[in-house]
Order: C-alpha cells, then sequence, then structure tokens
C-alpha cells in the first residue's frame, strides 16, 4: 500500500497533453510583445492565445520555432492566463485575432513581426482551424482501420508517450523561474510540476493508467469543444488585419453552421446540460443568428464580449487543479481518481459508488489519515477534495481511505444520544422515530443551528507541553469554552478556549501509547494545514469513546452547521437509489470485498469496463427523450431512482467496448462477463424497439428508434450493474437513424459535428424528467459534454470520431498486451 | 315590571359631570340602555364604538341583546358609557413609544393583533403585553422630553392583513409624519450612547428575569380588566421565542423589532453570552448601524420588490451592468498589487533583532519581500502564503502603532510574523489585503475597497473614543464601542482596548446585507444556550426551597436557584397532560412515563405560566398550510384556562 502519488497538475497541463498526443501542436502562438524593459532585451512574452489558453505548452513549442528563427537567444516568459502585462490592451488578442496583436505590438522592421506572420499566418490561413480535426480524424481513422494490428497500435501508443516524455523535459527546461521577472512584469509564472506528473505517472500501476487514461479522454472532449468554440469565435476576426486573407472561412469545419436552425436548439440543450460547472456564462458560441448578420455593429460588440466573456471563462478554467488520488478501498485494494479542484467530496464518493457498486449507504465517507500525527478525520461531504490534500507535505504518508463510518451520519440516525445525552441511556435506545424527527427539526431545521449542549470534563494537551491537564469544557455554537480555575459556569466566566472557523477536528489514535493520554479516546483540533507535531495542535483526551464522539460531533455541527445536514440529506437519497440498484442487480454487481487477487486480475477489464462509463446523468437526461428499450426486469420505479448525478459526465458517452464490438463483436463478450452480468440475450441480438414502457416522450415516434446492432452490445457493456437493467446509452443516439458505417453511431462526435449541416433536424431534446435527480451540482470534469446527438451523415466525418474511441484503442491493446 | 333608576356615567361629558339617570327595566336589553342613554346626552356624534363597562364587576356589557336581568345589574350597579378603543402608549422593543388606539374591550391577544396588524407585524401570537418596569424617577421631568409618536389618528380596520403600498401599509403613507413612524418601526435604531444602557434596569439574577415574567398580561382578558387605563403604558414584546416562518420580504417590521429586542436582552444581560459572543454581537451591532445609515430603505424597498416588474427590471440593470463591464472584467484581470516598504519581526525564538525594513509586495493572496525596491526583480528574501492564515491588529493610533499579526499555518505549526506599518492608510490597505488573502481571496476581490473602508472607519472610531471626552465629535458617524457591548464591558475594557476586539470580530460579518446581518445577529441569540428561556421561581410539591422553572419553546427545565444548574430536562413531546388547580394555584404535569410533577407559582400567577406552556403548545401546532389563518380558538383553548371553559 503506497500511499497516493499527489501532483498538483494544473489541467491546462492535461489538456496540453492530450491535446499534444492528438497531434494537434499545429496550433500557433502569438508573440505578443517584445519586452523592451526587460533586463534581457531579448526576453519574449508568449501569450496564451487566450482562447486556448489550456495549450500552453504548445504555445512553448511554436516560440521556440520563433526563437530559432530569429537568430537570438530567446527566453520564454510563459504568461499565465489571468494576469497581462502592465496596462497592455488585450483586446485584441481576445477577440480572436492574434494576427492584430502581432502588427500592434511589434515594430513594423521586426524581424519578429516578419518570421511570426511568415511562419504562422499562412499556415494558419491556409489550414485553417479546420486542420486539427482533420489531422486528428485520419488518426482515428487509422486507429480504426488498425484495429486488428495490435503492434500498430502499440507503436502508435509508445510513440505517443515518448513524445509526451520529449514534451515534458522541454518544459522542464524552458520554464524561467518567477525569478527572473523583471519588477514591471505582472504575470505570474505558471509552476506546473511536470516532473511531478510524470514522475507519478510512471508509479501508477497499469491499471490506474488505464483509468487516468479515460479520464484524459474525458478531458480531451472538453478541449475539443473548447477548440470548436474558439473556432468559431475565430471564423469572425473584427476586424480583419489589413494585410492578411481573412481566414477562409469555407475551411472551418462547419462551413455551413449559421444558418441550420436546427442545430441551435442541439446547442442550448447541450449547453444547458454542460454549464453547471462554468460559473456563469455559457461557453457556447453566439448564436447563429448573430454571425448571419455580421454588419451591424452592436451585434458585432456583442459578439465581441460575448468573445471576450468565452475567453475569460476559460481563463478561469484553465487554472483549475487537478490531482490524481489514490483511494484505498477496505479490501486494501485502491482506485485511482483524478479529481478536480471543484469537486465536493460527495461527488467523489459518488464517483467512488459508480466503480465499486458499494450499496451506497450513508456511512460511506472518504478519510483521511496521517501517520505521523496518527490522525483520522472524515471529510465532510460538502468540502473540496483537493484543497486539505493540498495541504499534505510532498513526503507524507497521509492515505485518503474509502470506509463505511458510522460515527459520520450518527447524529442523525439517533440524535437523542446527542441532544439528550444527559438522559439515561435505556430510555434513550427507545426512542419512537417520530420523536427523533422532532429533535432533528428542532435543532437543525429552526432559523439557527443548535449545538447540543456538551459540558464535561477533559484532559487538555497543548502548547507543545507533555503534559495532560484536566479542563471543564463547554461546547457552545461560538467556539469551545472552558471554565477557569475558581469561577463559576455561567457564560461570563467562560474562557474561550478554540473557536472553529480554523480548526479542524479529527480522530486520534493510540495516544495512550504516544503522548501517554490518560485514555485512548482522543481527538484533537488543528489547522488543516499543520501536517506534523507543532505546539499549536490542541489535544484533549476523553474518558470514553461515547464522549469522545458526543465532542466531536458536536464541534462538527458547531463548525459546519447546516451543511452537515444538507449532505446527510443529499446521503440518504443517494442511499435509496443505491439501494434500488443494488437490489434489482445483486446477482452482477461485484463485490467490493473480493479478494483481492481476484482483483488484480480482474482489474485491466475492471478499468476497461468501468472507466469509459457513460455518464448516468446524460443518460438519465436521455430517458427523457427516447422511449427505452425494454430492460431485462425493468422495474418501474426504478426509474425514477435513476442515475445519481454524474460527478463527471465529460466523459465521452460511448463506452469504448461498444466501439471495439462493432469491429470484433466477439471481444466484449469475452471481456466483460467477468465483471457484469452477462448482457440478456434478448439485449444482445436485438435491436430492441421501445418495447418497454414509453417513459417521458410519446413524441418520440417509436418507428424512428432503430439502435444499430452496435449499440445493443455496447449496451451490454455498459459497466455499472445497474446500467445493465436500464435501458441503452444515450438516446441521441438512437436519434441517429441511418445505421452509420460500422462505428459512428456511439461515437462521442467532435463538437464541431454538433451543427453539421446534414444532420436530420432532430427534435430538441425536452428537458430531463423531473424524477430523475437531474446532475445539478457543479461536477469536477472541466467541462460536461453532453452526449452529443451525431448528425452527421458523411462517413469521412463519422471516422472522427472523439478521442474517446482513439483512447479505448489504444486501451484495448494494452490490456491485449499484458 | 317596574323601572327603577339605573345610573351611568358618560365619559365624553367629562369627569367631573353627574352620572345621567335613566328609568329602566329589568327587561330593557343593554341596546335600549345605550338608546336612551345617547338621546338623553342629546350630544350627537357617532356612538358606534361605545359600549358600557360595569366597574363593580369589572366587565364589559358587549351583549346588546341581553337584558340587564340577564345580566344581573341592579339599580346598584355603577356603569360606565365609554368608547372600547382608547388610546394606548405602547413601548416598542426598540425603545421607543407610540400612541395608538387600542381597544380595551377585547381580550388581549385580540388587542396585540389589532395593534400587530395596524404595525404590519405577522404572527401576532408570538406577541404580548408586558407591564412596564416602574422607571426610578429620579428626575420627574425625564419623562416629558420622551418622543412620542403618534397613530391615534389611524381608522381601525378589520382586515386580515392590511393593504401595502411602497412596501408598507396605506395608513403609513398617508403623511410625511407617518412615514416618518414606519421608518421609526422598520428601520434598526443607532446605537444608544452607553449611558442610556447603564441607566436602564439590568436583571441582576435569574430572579430578577423571573420577576419580569410575572408581568405579563392576562392574553384571555381585555385591558380594561386588568387595570389598564387610557394613556397607560405598556410594552409590546415577542413573547414566545418561537419566530416562526420568518421572510424578511414580508417581515421588515418584526424582524426589525425582533432585532432590537435581541440587541436589548444582549446589552441588559438578559441573557447571558461569552465574551467572544459579546464581541460579535457588538460587530454585528456596528455593521448593521452602519449599513441602515447608509442604506436606509433596503429592508422596505426589498418588501417593494414584491411584483415581478420590478424584479425584472434590477435583473435588466443587472444584465446590463454585466455586459457593460467587459472592459472592467479585462481590468480586473490585472490583478492589483500593493508594493511598499513595511517593517517585518518574527518573534520566533530569543531573538534581539527588532523590526527589519524591507521591500514588501502583496500579490494575489501572498506576500513576498525584497531587500529594497530595486532589488524586487529577483526572486523574493521569502514568499508567505496567507491563506488560512489568522489575521489580528495589535494598533494604537495614538502612539502611531500599526502592527498586523500574522498567524500563518504550516506543516510544521503556524508562524508567527508581525508587519509594521508606517501609518493609517498603509496600515488600512495592508491589514484589508490580509483578511481578504487569509479568506483566500486576493486584492481583485470586489470587498477589497470597503475592507479598507470598515478599517479606517474603526480606526477613527479608536481616535475619537481614546480622545478627551468624544462626546463633541460623537456625532460624526463614529461610535461609541461601549453603545455596543453590555455594562459589563465598559468597566472591564477602556474602549480603545474594546475597538479591536470589535474590529476583530468585525472581518467575519463585514461583507453581509442588511438582513443578512440582522438575521445573523439573530441566529447567533438563538443558538445561545439559554436562549428562549422565560424564568418563573417555583416551589415543586414537597420541596422546602424555591426553585426556578425555566420554560423554553420546546422544554421545561428545572434550575437549582442556589447553583444555577439545570436538574432537570422534560420535553413537552413527552407531556401528556398539564392541569391547573386554580383554587389552590397549583401546576400538575403528568410526563410520559409516569413522571408526575406539581408547583405551585411564587413570582407570577399560575395562569401566566399556564399561559406559556399553552402558548408554546399552540405555536408548536402552527403548520405552513394553513399559515393564514390563526386558529384563535384554539389558542385561547389551550392558555385560557377556566375562563375560557
Amino acid at each position: 500500500m503506497t500511499s497516493l502519488g499527489l501532483l498538483t497538475v494544473s489541467s491546462a497541463a492535461v489538456c496540453t497533453r492530450s491535446l499534444y498526443i492528438l497531434g494537434c501542436h499545429w496550433w500557433w502562438a502569438e508573440i505578443v510583445s517584445q519586452e523592451r524593459r526587460s533586463p534581457h532585451p531579448c526576453i519574449l512574452q508568449v501569450k496564451l492565445q487566450a482562447l486556448l489558453s489550456a495549450c500552453h505548452c504548445c504555445c512553448q513549442c511554436a516560440a521556440r520555432e520563433v526563437a530559432a528563427q530569429a537568430d537570438t537567444p530567446l527566453r520564454l516568459l510563459l504568461e499565465s492566463p489571468g494576469t497581462h502585462g502592465v496596462g497592455r490592451p488585450l483586446y485584441a488578442p481576445l477577440s480572436g485575432d492574434g494576427a492584430a496583436a502581432v502588427w500592434r505590438f511589434c515594430p513594423p522592421d521586426s524581424a519578429l513581426r516578419r518570421t511570426v506572420l511568415d511562419r504562422w499566418f499562412p499556415r494558419r490561413s491556409s489550414a485553417s482551424p479546420g486542420r486539427p480535426l482533420r489531422q486528428f480524424a485520419s488518426i482515428s481513422k487509422r486507429a480504426a482501420a488498425t484495429t486488428t494490428q495490435m503492434d500498430d497500435i502499440d507503436a502508435m501508443f509508445s510513440d505517443l508517450l515518448g513524445e509526451m516524455d520529449l514534451l515534458t523535459q522541454s518544459l522542464g527546461q524552458e520554464t524561467v523561474p518567477p525569478a527572473s521577472l523583471s519588477s514591471t512584469n505582472k504575470e505570474t509564472n505558471y509552476s506546473m510540476s511536470y516532473t511531478d506528473l510524470n514522475d507519478s505517472l510512471y508509479e501508477l500501476e497499469d491499471t490506474d493508467l488505464d483509468a487516468l487514461m479515460a479520464d484524459l479522454v474525458a478531458d480531451l472532449n472538453a478541449t475539443e469543444l473548447k477548440l470548436a468554440a474558439d473556432m468559431q469565435g475565430l471564423k469572425q476576426p473584427s476586424p480583419p488585419p489589413p494585410d492578411l486573407p481573412p481566414p477562409p472561412q469555407g475551411l472551418s469545419p462547419r462551413p455551413t453552421s449559421s444558418p441550420v436552425s436546427p442545430a441551435s436548439p442541439a446547442i442550448s440543450t447541450s449547453s444547458n446540460v454542460s454549464t453547471p460547472t462554468s460559473s456563469t456564462t455559457s461557453p457556447l458560441p453566439p448564436p447563429p443568428p448573430q454571425t448571419a448578420k455580421p454588419t451591424r455593429e452592436e451585434i458585432e460588440a456583442q459578439m465581441k464580449a460575448d468573445k471576450i466573456k468565452l475567453a475569460l471563462e476559460k481563463l478561469k478554467e484553465a487554472k483549475v487543479k487537478k490531482l490524481v488520488v489514490k483511494v484505498l478501498m477496505n479490501d486494501g485494494s485502491a482506485k485511482t481518481l483524478m479529481v478536480d479542484e471543484r469537486q465536493s467530496v460527495r461527488e467523489v464518493l459518488d464517483n467512488l459508488f459508480e466503480k465499486t457498486h458499494c450499496d451506497c449507504n450513508v456511512d460511506w465517507s472518504l478519510c483521511e489519515t496521517n501517520p505521523e500525527l496518527q490522525l483520522e478525520r472524515t471529510f465532510e461531504d460538502h468540502e473540496n477534495l483537493v484543497e486539505p490534500l493540498l495541504a499534505w507535505t510532498r513526503d507524507s504518508e497521509n492515505k485518503v481511505l474509502f470506509q463505511e463510518r458510522g460515527e459520520k451520519y450518527e447524529v442523525f440516525k439517533n440524535p437523542q444520544n446527542f441532544y439528550l445525552w444527559k438522559k439515561d441511556k435505556k430510555s434513550l435506545k427507545d426512542m419512537k422515530d417520530q420523536d427523533k424527527e422532532l429533535l432533528i427539526q428542532e435543532n437543525f431545521c429552526g432559523t439557527s443551528i443548535i449545538v447540543p449542549d456538551l459540558e464535561g470534563v477533559m484532559h487538555l494537551k497543548d502548547d507543545g507541553k507533555k503534559s495532560w491537564k484536566p479542563k471543564l469544557f463547554q461546547l457552545r455554537a461560538s467556539g469551545m469554552y472552558y471554565v477557569p480555575k475558581g469561577k463559576t459556569k455561567s457564560s461570563r466566566d467562560l474562557v474561550c478556549f478554540v473557536q472553529f472557523d480554523n480548526v479542524n477536528v479529527y480522530y486520534g489514535k493510540d495516544f495512550k501509547g504516544k503522548y501517554k493520554a490518560p485514555t485512548d479516546c482522543c481527538f484533537f483540533l488543528k489547522h488543516p494545514q499543520i501536517q506534523k507535531e507543532s505546539q499549536y495542535i490542541k489535544y484533549l483526551c476523553c474518558d470514553d469513546e461515547n464522549s469522545m464522539n458526543l465532542w466531536v460531533t458536536g464541534i462538527r455541527i458547531a463548525k459546519y452547521g447546516k451543511s452537515l445536514y444538507e449532505n446527510y440529506k443529499t446521503a440518504e437519497r443517494k442511499a435509496a437509489v443505491g439501494s434500488a440498484w443494488t437490489n434489482c442487480s445483486t446477482p452482477s454487481s461485484s463485490n467490493p470485498s473480493t479478494p483481492s487477487p481476484t482483483i488484480r486480475a480482474k482489474s485491466p477489464s475492471q478499468a476497461n469496463g468501468h472507466v469509459p462509463t457513460p455518464p448516468p446523468g446524460p443518460v438519465t437526461k436521455d430517458f427523457g427523450n427516447v422511449p427505452p428499450p425494454p430492460p431485462p426486469p425493468p422495474p418501474p420505479p426504478m426509474a425514477n431512482f435513476l442515475p445519481p448525478p454524474p460527478p463527471e459526465p465529460v466523459r465521452p458517452s460511448p463506452p469504448p467496448l461498444a466501439r471495439k464490438s462493432s469491429s470484433k463483436p466477439a471481444l466484449p463478450q469475452r471481456h466483460l462477463p467477468t465483471n457484469f452480468p452477462p448482457p440478456p440475450p434478448a439485449m444482445g441480438g436485438l435491436p430492441p424497439p421501445p418495447l418497454g414502457p414509453p417513459m417521458d416522450d410519446a413524441s418520440e415516434a417509436p418507428p424512428d428508434f432503430l439502435p444499430p446492432p452496435p449499440r445493443s452490445t455496447g449496451f451490454g457493456s455498459l459497466p455499472p450493474p445497474p446500467m445493465n437493467s436500464l435501458p441503452p446509452p444515450p438516446p441521441p443516439m438512437s436519434m441517429d437513424l441511418p445505421p452509420p458505417p460500422p462505428d459512428p453511431g456511439c461515437l462521442p462526435p467532435p463538437p464541431p459535428m454538433f451543427t453539421a449541416a446534414g444532420a436530420p433536424p432532430p427534435p430538441p431534446p425536452p428537458p430531463p424528467p423531473a424524477a430523475p435527480r437531474a446532475p445539478v451540482r457543479p461536477s469536477g470534469s472541466v467541462r460536461k459534454v453532453p452526449p452529443a446527438p451525431p448528425k452527421r451523415t458523411t462517413p469521412s466525418q463519422g471516422g472522427a470520431g472523439g478521442g474517446g474511441d482513439f483512447m479505448s484503442e489504444l486501451m484495448l491493446a494494452m490490456n491485449k498486451k499484458r | 315590571m317596574s323601572a327603577w333608576d339605573l345610573l351611568v356615567t358618560v365619559e365624553d361629558l367629562g369627569s367631573d359631570a353627574p352620572p345621567v339617570t335613566l328609568s329602566v327595566a329589568s327587561d330593557l336589553h343593554v341596546g335600549g340602555v345605550i338608546l336612551k342613554l345617547v338621546e338623553k346626552t342629546q350630544i350627537k356624534r357617532d356612538w358606534s364604538d361605545h359600549a358600557l363597562w360595569w366597574e363593580q364587576k369589572q366587565r364589559w356589557l358587549l351583549r346588546t341583546a341581553w337584558t340587564l336581568e340577564k345580566y344581573g345589574i341592579h339599580a346598584d350597579a355603577r356603569l360606565v358609557f365609554m368608547p372600547q378603543h382608547k388610546p394606548l402608549r405602547l413601548g416598542l422593543p426598540n425603545g421607543n413609544t407610540l400612541r395608538l388606539r387600542a381597544c380595551f374591550s377585547s381580550s388581549v391577544f385580540q388587542t396585540v393583533m389589532g395593534v400587530c396588524r395596524m404595525l404590519n407585524i405577522r404572527h401576532p401570537e408570538e406577541h404580548s403585553f408586558l407591564r412596564p418596569v416602574e422607571e426610578k424617577k429620579k428626575k420627574k421631568d425625564k419623562d416629558s422630553a420622551e418622543e412620542i409618536y403618534d397613530l391615534t389618528e389611524v381608522p381601525l380596520s378589520s382586515a386580515s392583513r392590511p393593504c401595502l403600498y411602497n412596501g408598507m401599509p396605506a395608513h403609513f403613507a398617508d403623511s410625511p409624519q407617518m412615514e416618518a413612524i414606519y421608518k421609526m418601526l422598520s428601520v434598526t435604531q443607532p446605537p444608544p450612547a452607553p449611558e442610556v444602557i447603564t441607566k436602564q434596569f439590568r436583571p441582576a439574577s435569574v430572579v430578577d428575569k423571573a420577576h419580569i415574567n410575572g408581568r405579563w398580561l392576562d392574553s384571555s382578558r381585555c385591558l380594561m380588566q386588568q387595570g389598564i387605563q387610557e394613556n397607560d403604558r405598556v410594552w409590546l414584546r415577542f413573547k414566545y421565542f418561537a419566530s416562526y416562518d420568518i421572510d424578511p420580504k414580508y417581515d421588515v417590521v418584526r424582524l426589525t423589532q425582533l432585532y432590537e429586542q435581541a440587541r436589548w436582552a444582549i446589552l441588559l444581560e438578559d441573557i447571558d453570552c461569552t465574551e467572544e459572543e459579546m464581541m460579535l454581537f457588538g460587530a454585528l451591532q456596528y455593521h448593521i448601524s452602519k449599513v441602515s445609515e447608509s442604506e436606509p430603505q433596503a429592508l422596505s424597498s426589498s418588501a417593494a420588490m414584491d411584483d415581478l416588474e420590478s424584479a425584472l427590471q434590477s435583473l435588466e440593470v443587472k444584465m446590463e451592468g454585466e455586459s457593460s463591464s467587459v472592459s472592467e472584467m479585462l481590468e480586473n484581470m490585472t490583478a492589483p498589487e500593493l508594493n511598499d516598504y513595511l517593517k517585518i519581526f518574527r518573534p520566533k525564538r530569543l531573538t534581539l533583532k527588532g523590526y527589519k525594513q524591507y521591500w514588501f509586495k502583496f500579490q494575489d493572496t501572498s506576500i513576498s519581500y525584497f531587500k529594497s525596491k530595486e532589488e524586487s526583480i529577483g526572486e523574493p528574501i521569502q514568499q508567505i502564503n496567507l491563506k488560512g492564515c489568522e489575521v489580528a491588529p495589535d494598533v494604537n493610533v495614538t502612539a502611531q502603532k500599526f502592527l498586523i499579526r500574522l498567524l500563518i499555518p504550516a506543516p510544521e505549526g503556524m508562524n508567527e510574523v508581525y508587519l509594521r506599518c508606517e501609518n493609517e492608510q498603509q496600515y488600512a490597505q495592508w491589514m484589508a489585503g490580509c483578511r481578504l488573502a487569509s479568506k483566500g481571496k486576493s486584492l481583485a476581490d470586489s470587498s477589497f475597497q470597503s475592507e479598507i473602508q470598515s478599517i479606517r472607519s474603526f480606526l477613527a472610531m479608536q481616535k475619537t473614543s481614546s480622545g478627551s471626552h468624544g462626546n463633541a465629535n460623537a456625532n460624526d458617524e463614529s461610535i461609541n464601542p461601549h453603545s455596543l457591548v453590555s455594562p459589563r464591558y465598559h468597566k472591564k475594557y477602556k474602549a480603545k482596548q474594546l475597538t479591536p476586539r470589535i474590529l476583530d470580530a468585525y472581518q467575519n460579518v463585514a461583507q453581509l446585507s442588511l438582513t443578512d446581518a440582522v438575521m445573523r445577529f439573530l441566529q447567533i441569540w438563538q443558538a445561545l444556550p439559554d436562549f428562549g428561556l422565560s424564568y418563573v421561581v417555583v416551589r415543586f410539591k414537597g420541596s422546602r426551597k424555591d426553585e426556578v422553572l425555566g420554560i423554553a419553546p420546546n422544554r421545561l427545565i428545572r434550575i437549582d436557584l442556589a447553583v444555577g444548574d439545570v436538574v432537570k430536562t422534560w420535553r413537552y413531546n413527552n407531556m401528556k397532560q398539564w392541569n391547573v388547580n386554580w383554587d389552590i394555584r397549583q401546576v400538575a404535569i403528568e410526563f410520559e412515563g409516569n413522571i408526575n410533577i406539581a408547583f405551585a407559582c411564587v413570582t407570577a400567577d399560575c395562569k401566566i405560566v399556564h399561559e406559556f406552556i399553552g402558548g408554546y403548545i399552540f405555536m408548536s401546532t402552527r403548520s405552513r398550510s394553513k399559515s393564514d389563518t390563526l386558529n384563535e380558538e384554539l389558542f385561547h383553548k389551550l392558555t385560557g384556562g377556566h375562563e375560557a371553559l
């Protein structure tokens, strides 16, 4: 059991990687200015092309090339998105036209300007933003064509990995430490621990790598969507630099996009789904009507504004931190997750529920342990996971555990033990549920939260002293107090011991041995950043475990207040869903407590099966759209419960296995049964027409629903057991009538396809049904990409399926090799 | 039937006028008596509000169809003919006095309802009238100086909810004077002068508090029956601390008055709190008074936002603001920073090193320092991230000491760093930066400027309070910190010692809106352990000493009078029944599990205790669905005692 590889990676790094892997380093960087005031005459500032701020290193590569051309020793300053040079207008670059920026900031005779223009802009104007997609498309087509030739894939993969290494190395060399910044510069350097990433990537086991890959793929998709948005922004350079031919619009990936009206509903729906993460504005390009009339100044201004907003949004997003977290299970196995800075513990738990098929009861928690301090703490569901983890030291042996912790919500299960603890135990034991409910109502549902009225003698050790001194403590909503010697217990005499704003409460393990505590029932309070022994930690020792739990819970109530109750409510709902799921899929659910060897053996396929899980969220949503095909045992109530809010709906919707199966139908059968119940025969072969109870959308004409065979197999391969009992994957696909060449139906189309011209006008997907809880909470990943209705018709475009496919190919290849 | 003479005093004829003699028969009904009386006085006016009051029996003859015989009135009865609605001086929780027409003939419960309706206070059942504490009248001329807000001209309406105009009841919109009264009702009062607080009656013990509870008027009897005369003073107070369904949008007056009552309860130590809590209450009071000064209409305007249109309008404005601020957004992206020479000191070990000057740079959430300004291009000597750190001020304006104490968390523990600023301006900026950074906000945060402002105003506060007497310039927006805390702390701390402590607590609330701040104040008040307890001194059956019964919204507690410890707690939901033996004035309660208690009340009438218990049980029966209509009958059933039957 090694500790989790903790690394700080900004999403930019991740996106960069994926982009690079996909050969997208074609992107041009802008040389925005030559820093004249800086002591080093030739420091170039490479401004991130704002709309593609994620593509950090690409800029670097580009700049390197520029430097080579300019024949001067160039040093690179990377500006982090979010800050800008002093008083330098960013308008031009942000508005989508980098050329203008270059033009403005470089002296007319500068070699640089020439270089930039010669070298980069022709390329851009001729190749147009369509290029990456093409290139990308060809890669994946190649991949598709060579699925059977594993060697090729393997080679490709190692190739790519090699490139990644090169890239990271070069980045390591090139990044200039912040020290070199001139005082007038306002930029902060982007610090990404590439080496960390590298190391820990290698440290990870194969299974982990697989899981990670899936996450990357998800990111990739998000990036692509971004790209699409960017391109639309770029399509209308305002005002076009006089010297340059305006980027030919015909070459843009979605040439006819604007006029196509049916496209817009699709866009808006997807934006509905995808925006919960992004804080304010919709990241999507301005609606078509506006592009149609570019002449009007107002509209232009509006567009500009939109773009700028969009850009700002991206900049924000690019700053999101991500961690690769290894979570230890009860059985000693571990799961590796990519956790986004914005993800709450609840979302991570949901994620883990999906991966482990546990019973989802409210006790499941994420805990942190610190062997040095011998501490243990259950993360609260509303906390962000990344933040406390960032406080860990580099060399820490801390761990994150996924466990059932009864004490987490005990106060809501048996409030009387906390609020009426003075009463005799017997009368508390057989308390009526009604009375319990009343207690909760009184204490948690009023205008203010009432903390349990705790008072008692505990032994205290603080200020770095070695002795334990008894003190009479009192808990109040405002903090913990003690009664000073010789004073009464009246409020006015109390001395404040600690207020909870800046401290967390932790359980201490085996303090009797470590600190010679009177008993082993100890807890302590410390600032979350403190990771080692310190005089600032306040240790408390209770007489018995019961009073320790009372105090710790009481402090949590005082500290977190209402959120605690809300967390419980959410967890309870979750549990209800979970139990419904487990009930109907008991035979199939893989037991989390399977002996580890099996797990190990299984893990590759398991990873494969799990990772690309189509996000339940979108799936739910889709149920509204399509009459579900007959679920093997479709218990009607189930539909209501359906999927928990997906923590990471970003993932490419198509299960890679589905793709696999399309080319090698035998494969899934071989792989899957290890984990999942074999897909019911009916499902396997039958194109399931809407036999099931048409759920919501009667407007969806049943005859339209002709799922291509691959989908049904794909369905069988859907990882979470509940899925098996559920209707097939993203129905938008089912809308795709003409069963396209082998695979495309299941692929996540790259975003540009959203508005592809030839799309059969699909009815705008109705809003998600009310019953399943829509994914309300902002979920972690960079972007939520709803399974996009593939509207393309041409096979060539179909080949350009999302990276998901490609990645799954790779994964498959790797598995095979093993 | 033979006729006999009935003497009726007509109040409107003056107190000296002799009673009017009517010749009546016993079968004459009360309406007939009034008719005869009016004819005899020969005064033409609206008599509709008048009724007969039977002085000896202390009852109104309101049933005009009843005959004199049925009422049992004989020739010796002294009747008074007078209006049912009379002016009453009403002390509000905020300390002001209103003069208004209240009903003297219906039960206090209904009178309170009428008053609350007039004042636009929802849920009148939580209120009642309290006989005022007699003020020690050392200087009798003091009383006349008191400002009285006159509401006697307001017509009485019977509509259950007054129609609103501009967010306030229509009768308040009539004239500027009326609007001023509404403003007094709906806007929090400025902090009182410290002398005012010290002069007020403060309960010194639980027994004192218990005595106050003996002053509640009986809800089921009318004012006349309880000896309240025209123009007498009563206090309107929240009696039941079960504030139900508070909505800042509709409860402007209610919320304000609840806040005022809570504030005075804190200031007068009616409810105990710790020093830290007191500082927070002080900070909130300071903030509330500041904000309500600057946006006096905030509370009432939110009520005016009722209609959709205005809401939409404000939305529009918001949208416009957003789109036009694109350039601002860009500006914001250029992260602001602070650069200056400051002095630093690390009180880590036993060092003799004093403060050392460096060039400091505050950027994002961290501080870095350099040897000099010139070297700030290079690598800083150290960079300190302030996220999650503790910031404490150490300021003495007169001594020109502006110190920021930082306690910065690190894996090994907390590091102490002191930053010394040269002047107020510098201090305010850097302090504000540190405050924000400790919460993870950068200087670009919108609250930066307001943070600077609040720090400066606190500095100003310290300046004036440390000045000679502070009275001269007390009016220019500075507040004496002693106005914000209870007299106990006047003795314990000097004003300038108090200021930093209040400022400290203020940091966490400075960003709250007026309504939020008021709500926060109430929440902290309600979270106090002793909140909602009304005390009565009782003697339990079988016990020889007096004890204290605390009546809370959900439970009864028995408190040892000598030690102050809670001896026992009984919850209402375990209560099976409670009875009052009106003859021996004893309350008997039976709880589940065969627990029976009985006690006699010492400091209050047992009717008051009975009403408290019944009242709280009534409060708990209110449910959201039928919140519009008050189940008055049930209330009387639960609180009325034998008179209700």
